[in-house]
């Protein structure tokens, strides 16, 4: 065992980095998010509001901008856990030769720069991009569709960036579960289909959930992926906390909405770790 | 309750063969045990038989089905694993009920048959926890519960006192069998605990390197070894390198050492040849005392008291070490190092096998 004295010797070089370069940067962002806005000098001096918070609550657009954030949380998160689970189980108990080449296969695509694959995703999604030319081509369709600068766009190019992380996660939370307990229940009678059912799946609960916390609070804190498949009008929090920061120089603004992302965040966390132990007092 | 049939069941993993051509017949309501060391076959035997392992060759026949092919869902059996496998999401009554609610049952009738396997394993208070929050022990009963609450036709188990302590071994043993006999069924016990094999089978299968040695009562195995391996394998051998002096029938006599002759029951070698000597430690006899006209005499080298029993290493004139044993409290349980005694050897305990077959 690491006793106390010597658990905070080796925290301690991180904890100082974490603490002056982020927690003190962040914690002087707080005064700024209760300061007013003046279109062209920036913080009128001298004045504080609660304003910047409560238009996040009150102003339609945020509001939309918000659910729009948090549905599409959701949705990638959806979508990585049923594309992933079936590629994960087959790495966690397939055969050992195909383990390596296919965890390679999955984590390949984040050896490549972000931006590059979002450009590639452009070049695959827009109006005359090879999906819809191929489409036109192929006279299914006679107008292009419209894959960018929505919903669409956006959930196709953030599961296919966060889909690592979630089979990563999962491929653990399967090989955890013991192929005896699995065993014992087709031994009692349990189909193929029933054993996965009653045994894999709830056992591997734990890191469903890890994986789907991950990537939900990864999916509503991205900035560049949607700011490129989003365009300029189809905003999430990230890219208009970013607008405002950037084109607006509405810093209040912009820092409330920050704390409500982080407490949004934050809050996912803690509710999702309260459910894993519930279900590992269960379990 | 079914009898269990193997016809020249066969398993191999590339050019490994695990399993070789293993016929045996579990009767009705009988209790057989395989033993053996790790990596012989027996855990491969059961998994094939449970389903789960997938023969090569051979046919498995419960009662008068072929189920080779089937899968193991369909089987009817119950299988109690080492590592007990439960269901650590689902309370105890939970886990019992697991394989009645596949066959269909509800209800009245499937708390009845819970509680009734509970009350079997004296488990009948626990039905609300879950698998952690009950001890080593508990768990296994709950898993023999499990096993036994859908009435398979066979009951197998795999190694399932391995991972409990000596004291709890012992008792589970004694409420295992006691279990086996009172419900009759048909019991394939999986072991490399010997005392464990002897003490509860009707008869016992020696497996080595996927070969069935010797497949007979437990009395059979232990006094009349069918082969080298089981000889070595069963009681606790003293094991020296000899040379065959004189051939008899079966047996003969040995030649150890720098001379020492002993008649042997089993010589597996002709006159001359170089073997491997087991003579188990408990036929070796002592006695402190006179030995002027002992025809065997040796000096106490070496003693550990190991409550019932007092172990001694005794060194003979012939420059050979045996390991003896004296019940204690005995006669013989105090002698100390360096005291002379004399030896008498059972020669139905001493066997003989060529050299190079030594495991």
């Amino acid at each position: 065992m690491i006793r106390t004295r010597h658990g905070i010797m080796l925290l301690a070089p991180l904890a100082l980095v974490l603490v002056g370069f982020f927690l003190v940067p962040v914690i002087m962002m707080l005064p700024t998010s209760f300061r007013e806005y003046q279109p062209g000098l920036g913080l009128a001096p001298g004045t504080w509001t609660l304003e910047n918070y409560t238009q996040i609550v009150t102003d339609d657009y945020y509001r939309e901008v918000i659910s729009r954030t948090l549905g599409l949380g959701l949705l990638v998160t959806l979508a990585c856990l049923l594309l992933g689970y079936p590629v994960a189980y087959l790495i966690a108990r397939g055969p050992d030769r195909w383990r390596v080449p296919l965890i390679l296969l999955v984590v390949f695509p984040m050896m490549l720069n972000l931006v590059v694959r979002s450009f590639g995703w452009i070049a695959l999604l827009a109006n005359h991009g090879l999906v819809n030319n191929l489409l036109i081509e192929l006279g299914l369709i006679s107008s292009p569709l419209k894959l960018m600068f929505n919903l669409t766009g956006l959930m196709i190019g953030l599961t296919h960036i966060y889909l690592p992380f979630m089979v990563l996660m999962l491929v653990v939370a399967i090989r955890n579960v013991p192929r005896d307990v699995e065993a014992a229940a087709a031994v009692l009678g349990s189909t193929r289909v029933h054993v996965f059912a009653a045994v894999t799946l709830p056992l591997s609960a734990p890191g469903i959930l890890a994986g789907s916390i991950l990537v939900f609070v990864l999916t509503i804190s991205a900035l560049v992926t949607p700011r490129m498949l989003g365009g300029p009008t189809y905003k999430v929090m990230a890219t208009l906390i970013y607008d405002e920061y950037m084109q607006l120089l509405d810093w209040p603004s912009g820092s409330a909405l920050s704390f409500a992302l982080t407490f949004m965040a934050v809050g996912v966390i803690w509710l999702s770790s309260r459910l894993t132990k519930r279900w590992a007092g269960m379990a | 309750m079914s009898s269990l049939t193997f016809e020249r069941l066969g398993k191999s993993y590339g050019a490994a063969v695990v399993v070789s051509d293993v016929s045996l017949t579990i009767r009705q309501g009988e209790f057989v045990s395989l033993l053996g060391p790790s990596g012989c076959g027996k855990t491969t035997i059961l998994r094939m038989v449970a389903g789960l392992v997938e023969p090569d060759r051979g046919r498995i026949v419960i009662g008068e089905e072929d189920v080779t092919a089937l899968p193991p869902n369909r089987r009817g059996l119950g299988l109690v694993f080492q590592s007990y496998a439960l269901f650590p999401h689902l309370t105890v009554f939970e886990n019992v009920a697991f394989g009645l609610r596949r066959r269909k049952v509800v209800g009245a009738e499937l708390d009845k048959r819970v509680r009734e396997a509970l009350a079997l394993v004296r488990l009948d208070a626990f039905g609300a926890r879950y698998p952690r929050q009950l001890s080593g022990g508990q768990q296994q009963r709950v898993a023999i519960a499990r096993a036994l609450a859908p009435r398979p036709r066979v009951l197998l188990f795999d190694e399932p006192l391995s991972n409990l302590d000596a004291q709890l071994r012992d008792e589970m043993q004694i409420e295992l069998k006691r279990l086996q006999r009172g419900l009759g069924i048909t019991t394939l016990f999986v072991t490399h605990d010997q005392s464990e094999a002897l003490s509860m089978s009707d008869r016992v299968g020696v497996m080595a390197q996927g070969v069935m040695q010797q497949f007979a009562t437990p009395e059979d195995i232990y006094h009349r070894p069918a082969t080298g391996f089981v000889a070595s394998f069963i009681g606790k051998p003293n094991r020296l390198a000899g040379k065959v002096a004189s051939r008899h029938g079966a047996g003969g006599s040995v030649r150890l050492g720098d001379g020492l002759i002993l008649p042997a029951a089993q010589i597996g070698a002709a006159e001359g040849a170089t073997v491997d000597v087991v003579i188990r430690q408990e036929a070796v006899g002592l006695n402190g005392g006179p030995v002027e006209n002992a025809a065997l005499r040796g000096v106490v080298a070496l003693r550990s008291f190991n409550g019932a029993r007092v172990q001694y290493v005794v060194r003979l004139d012939h420059g050979i070490e045996l390991v003896a044993e004296a019940a204690s409290g005995g006669a013989n349980s105090a002698l100390t190092i360096g005291s002379e005694v004399s030896l008498s050897i059972d020669p139905r305990s001493i066997f003989a096998t060529p050299a190079e077959v030594a495991s």
